[in-house]
């Protein structure tokens, strides 16, 4: 049989054990208060290095010296491990020097921190619009616009949604760039220069209604405003509305003389009123002088074809100049009062001349411009 | 009654039932309160650490991230001259890591170590480290515990055994609150110091690391050693890549651990009047490859593992910080300057690991995992194949993640690491510092690899068959003088079993017992049985008692497998160490 282990004297314990123990507990916390006195004191310290660095670097960041705000975050750091704040503006000023990688590093480990944090979120959707991870960039991007702002929500968040638009409108998907854009228009409200800007943006998504229905808005709000101007003539030049464009573009053109798109515009918008034989109401006679004029025209585009290749006109063309030719007696003053049909014929030849034309030979002239203009016009309608 | 009585007579403790207090101040007891003053006491002492590490850091290198280059080589050298004073004059122990220092108080010192080594200690390796020293906190915070423990252990005039598993108890609070990872530093100090696995001391490991680090992280936060980023294995083919980790690993731990057994000997045989200038001079070569473009290498390099995690360097670079880091450390260990390996061991291997991957994924730009990732594994690879300490590598990954995903990598480039290690170097790195400090610590490698012998080596089959419990004595007395054997084993039903020697046999017929049977006489003394499998030196604990033991199946303890004698038993020990 084995003996079970001696007990050491109970008494001998109880007179040492309870005593120690409650030694060794104040000890404990005479020691714990005292430690906590010294950690005030190192922390003090530290925060004051941590923010003195970080207001080095916030100073920095701003001023755009990236390489520098690198290196006092990361002094900022060392004081303050873990503060986020160090650690996004570290990812900023990162993304600044195009060190994307490291910052993509840090900042998905803020993601992971705070999901819902909206510049870690743009930050994010910033490196994976950089490197082509589209359907990564989005989803940061839409986390960014209804993620938690600092402050300005609204405003901050219009903004990451205008970056977001101009990222679509880059990699051409117009459709989802019209979408964000009308998304966008319901957050404006009454600034003439921010509808101005949204109808801009309309026009290069290829939204012309939304785009016109923008700058007028805009003009509303202030009517002489040159950019709303120029944008809804000429949202209304591609939606086809030339009078409705030649109105706003002179406007345009009086407030800006120096807007050289908008006389340009105008001056083609010009030529199209000029050279269009369908308009409403013109007496039958302008009508007439407009189809030889655009007959004739397009006959000086085929001549100017044929001039410009080695063995007469292009191939494509050569069955059209064999029509143009067999026309041509038959369009004149008198030939159109007689036969008034012919000028429907002779139109649809002058449009197929200036169609063909423009992928086969050289710049249209404004006249030729104007014709393909009125051609597309009438092909919508 | 007498001890409750005594109970009684304690002013202020009436109230208390003496059951309860006789139940707490046992000393088994006991010690599991003690344990959890212990890691408190610890993590008070390593958060000062900390904090007089920091200190040292920001007055003698500045508190910028980009380091002046005057400081940058007189703050290492000046502070390498104070060092040498200090540790040659005032604080002999303190020199190295502490790691075999704690476990020489284990197994020499019976768990003492002088309080002024914890001093010594904490004052030259937060110099060291706060100077630019490549050196790190983890190992001088575990010598700091456990001379804590052991201060406390002789103040309450603990038993000797008690007394041995102070220090290692010390130990594991202070590991703990360095790395703010309790469960690896209870593995480490089970694996590296104490060597074994025993209930008795598991308890209290565990109760003083955790309440350390509770204090740790009252004061320094809970926030992990590192930010870790997103870890995740979506291809299992990325294993192969993790594999060359373990490979790259497990020959830098090589040249790591063969430097230090190399040229430490060397330093330490320098006339005396060299150790003066030994850690200055160590100080400034490490200045020196500062300002070089490698500041990276100075003090522990935390923030440098994090920023390799966050991809700031380039895999060329992250090579040559590894590199230059062996060398770093190797100047600082070698001369003799306090601090620990822990910090470095775990820089460079994030930085050979961040490297590999980074080289991975130049060759191979569909590889998922980042170069974080691979710098974590990589710590872990460095941890197992330098410290071979395999187990508390693999918990130390995931507790410093928090991440059990990396798991696999982790174990699999661990494993290559360590197994590549001890081929190429049998005797880990601590081993061969203890013997070159001249001492014979036990080996833990060696003990855990150690063949036991059992009793199914030296058992036998039994000569003669056994009696049954219903044999009359008379037929026994004959059957006895008909075997060799002078004692018999006797089975009693249904399970049990006892001897009988072949004289107690005859006198009881002599004494005339003959018509009764076994059972009635040896029925109140029942044996002790064996299984196959029980270490051998189970088997010497009843032999002197008993000279013949059945050894019995464990299913079934009346089937008898064999039996075994002392002389057995010493036969097979003396074959054992021929073989």
């Amino acid at each position: 049989m084995i003996k079970p282990p001696k007990l050491p004297d109970f008494s001998q314990y109880l007179r040492r054990e309870p005593v120690m123990l409650a030694v060794l507990s104040g000890l404990a916390i005479i020691l714990i208060l005292a430690v906590s006195g010294l950690s005030r004191i190192f922390y003090a310290q530290q925060d004051a290095l941590a923010t003195r660095w970080s207001s080095r670097g916030t100073a920095d960041l701003n001023a755009g010296n990236y390489r520098a705000a690198v290196t006092e975050f990361r002094a900022a750091l060392r004081y303050a491990r873990g503060d986020y704040a160090y650690q996004l503006s570290l990812a900023q000023a990162l993304v600044g020097l195009k060190r994307t990688d490291e910052a993509h590093a840090y900042l998905i480990n803020l993601w992971g921190r705070q999901p819902e944090n909206a510049l870690a979120n743009l930050e994010l959707a910033r490196i994976a619009a950089s490197k082509g991870e589209t359907a990564q960039a989005l989803r940061y991007y839409h986390n960014a616009i209804y993620a938690t702002w600092p402050d300005n929500q609204e405003t901050e968040s219009r903004r990451a949604r205008l970056e977001l638009i101009h990222y679509l409108l880059g990699i051409n998907a117009e459709t989802q760039a019209q979408a964000q854009l009308i998304a966008l228009e319901a957050t404006i409200g009454d600034n003439p220069s921010q509808q101005a800007q949204l109808g801009r943006l309309f026009l290069v998504a290829h939204d012309e209604n939304h785009a016109l229905e923008a700058f007028r808005r805009s003009l509303r709000l202030k009517h002489n405003n040159p950019e709303a101007l120029a944008g809804a003539g000429e949202a209304a030049f591609q939606l086809g509305l030339y009078p409705t464009a030649r109105r706003y573009l002179e406007s345009a053109v009086a407030v800006s003389p120096g807007d050289t798109k908008s006389v340009a515009l105008l001056r083609t918008t010009g030529f199209v009123l000029q050279m269009d034989p369908f308009r409403p109401q013109i007496p039958v006679a302008r009508r007439n002088r407009i189809v030889v004029a655009a007959f004739a025209a397009a006959g000086k585009r085929l001549s100017a074809c044929a001039a410009s290749g080695a063995a007469g006109p292009p191939s494509g063309l050569e069955n059209l100049d064999q029509q143009w030719e067999d026309l041509k007696p038959h369009i004149t003053d008198y030939g159109l009062r007689r036969n008034p049909d012919l000028a429907n014929t002779a139109m649809t030849l002058v449009f197929n001349i200036e169609q063909k034309a423009t992928t086969l030979c050289k710049a249209p002239s404004e006249t030729d411009q104007a014709l393909l203009l009125i051609a597309k016009l009438h092909e919508e309608n | 009654m007498e001890q409750e009585q005594s109970v009684a007579k304690i002013p202020g403790l009436n109230f208390i039932p003496a059951a309860v207090l006789r139940s707490v101040f046992r000393e088994d007891r006991f010690f599991l309160i003690l344990s959890v003053f212990i890691g408190i006491f610890s993590g008070l002492a390593v958060v000062c650490f900390r904090f007089a590490i920091e200190w040292c850091r920001i007055y003698l290198l500045g508190s910028g991230a980009v380091l002046s280059p005057s400081r940058m080589l007189l703050a290492p050298t000046i502070t390498g001259l104070v060092i040498a004073v200090l540790t040659i004059h005032v604080f002999p122990l303190a020199r190295g890591s502490g790691v075999n220092q704690t476990k020489a108080a284990l197994y020499i010192y019976n768990g003492y170590i002088p309080v002024r080594t914890a001093i010594g200690k904490f004052i030259t390796s937060a110099l060291a480290i706060g100077s630019g020293h490549s050196l790190g906190p983890e190992d001088p915070s575990l010598q700091i515990g456990a001379c804590l423990a052991s201060a406390i252990g002789r103040r309450l005039d603990l038993s000797r055994d008690r007394m041995r598993l102070i220090a290692p108890v010390g130990a594991a609070a202070g590991l703990a609150a360095a790395f703010n990872a309790p469960i690896s530093a209870v593995l480490f100090v089970i694996e590296e110091v104490i060597g074994r696995w025993t209930a008795g001391i598991l308890g209290s490991v565990v109760l003083s690391a955790v309440s350390s680090v509770v204090v740790m992280r009252w004061f320094l936060g809970s926030e992990s050693l590192f930010r870790i980023p997103a870890v995740e294995l979506r291809r299992p083919s990325e294993l192969i890549a993790y594999s060359v980790l373990g490979v790259v690993g497990g020959l830098a731990s090589i040249a790591f651990s063969s430097g230090i057994s190399f040229l430490r000997p060397l330093c330490k045989k320098m006339s005396p009047w060299t150790h003066y200038l030994q850690p200055a001079i160590a100080g400034l070569l490490i200045g020196c490859i500062a300002m070089l473009g490698a500041p990276q290498v100075m003090g522990a390099g935390y923030e440098y593992i994090d920023q390799a995690m966050h991809g700031r360097f380039t895999w060329q670079f992250l090579a040559i910080l590894g590199l230059l880091k062996i060398v770093a450390t190797l100047l600082s260990f070698v001369s003799g300057t306090p601090g620990g390996m822990f910090a470095p061991t775990l820089f460079i291997g994030a930085m050979l690991g961040a490297s590999v991957g980074g080289a991975e994924h130049a060759l191979l730009p569909h590889l998922t995992a980042s170069p974080g990732t691979y710098a974590l594994v990589g710590m872990g690879v460095l941890f197992a194949g330098f410290l071979r300490a395999p187990m508390t590598s693999v918990f130390m990954v995931l507790e410093v993640s928090g991440n059990y995903s990396i798991i696999v990598p982790v174990i699999i480039a661990n494993t290559i690491a360590y197994v590549i290690s001890r081929a190429l170097q049998p005797t880990p790195i601590f081993d061969v510092l203890t013997r070159q400090d001249g001492m014979d610590l036990p080996s833990m490698e060696e003990q855990r690899e150690e063949n036991v012998l059992r009793v199914e080596d030296a058992m036998r089959p039994p000569t003669t068959p056994p009696l049954e419990e219903d044999e009359a004595l008379g037929n026994a007395s004959l059957l006895a003088h008909v075997g060799p054997d002078d004692v018999l084993l006797v089975r009693l039903r249904p399970t049990g079993w006892s001897s009988v020697t072949r004289e107690e046999l005859d006198q009881m017929i002599q004494s005339g017992n003959g018509s009764q049977v076994l059972r009635d006489v040896l029925h109140d003394n029942p044996i002790p049985c064996l299984h196959p499998d029980q270490p051998l030196e189970m088997a010497l604990r009843y032999l002197d008692r008993w000279p013949l033991m059945p050894v019995v199946n464990r299913a079934d303890f009346s089937k008898l497998e064999g039996v075994i004698t002392q002389h057995d038993v010493l036969d097979r020990y003396r074959d054992f160490e021929g073989e």
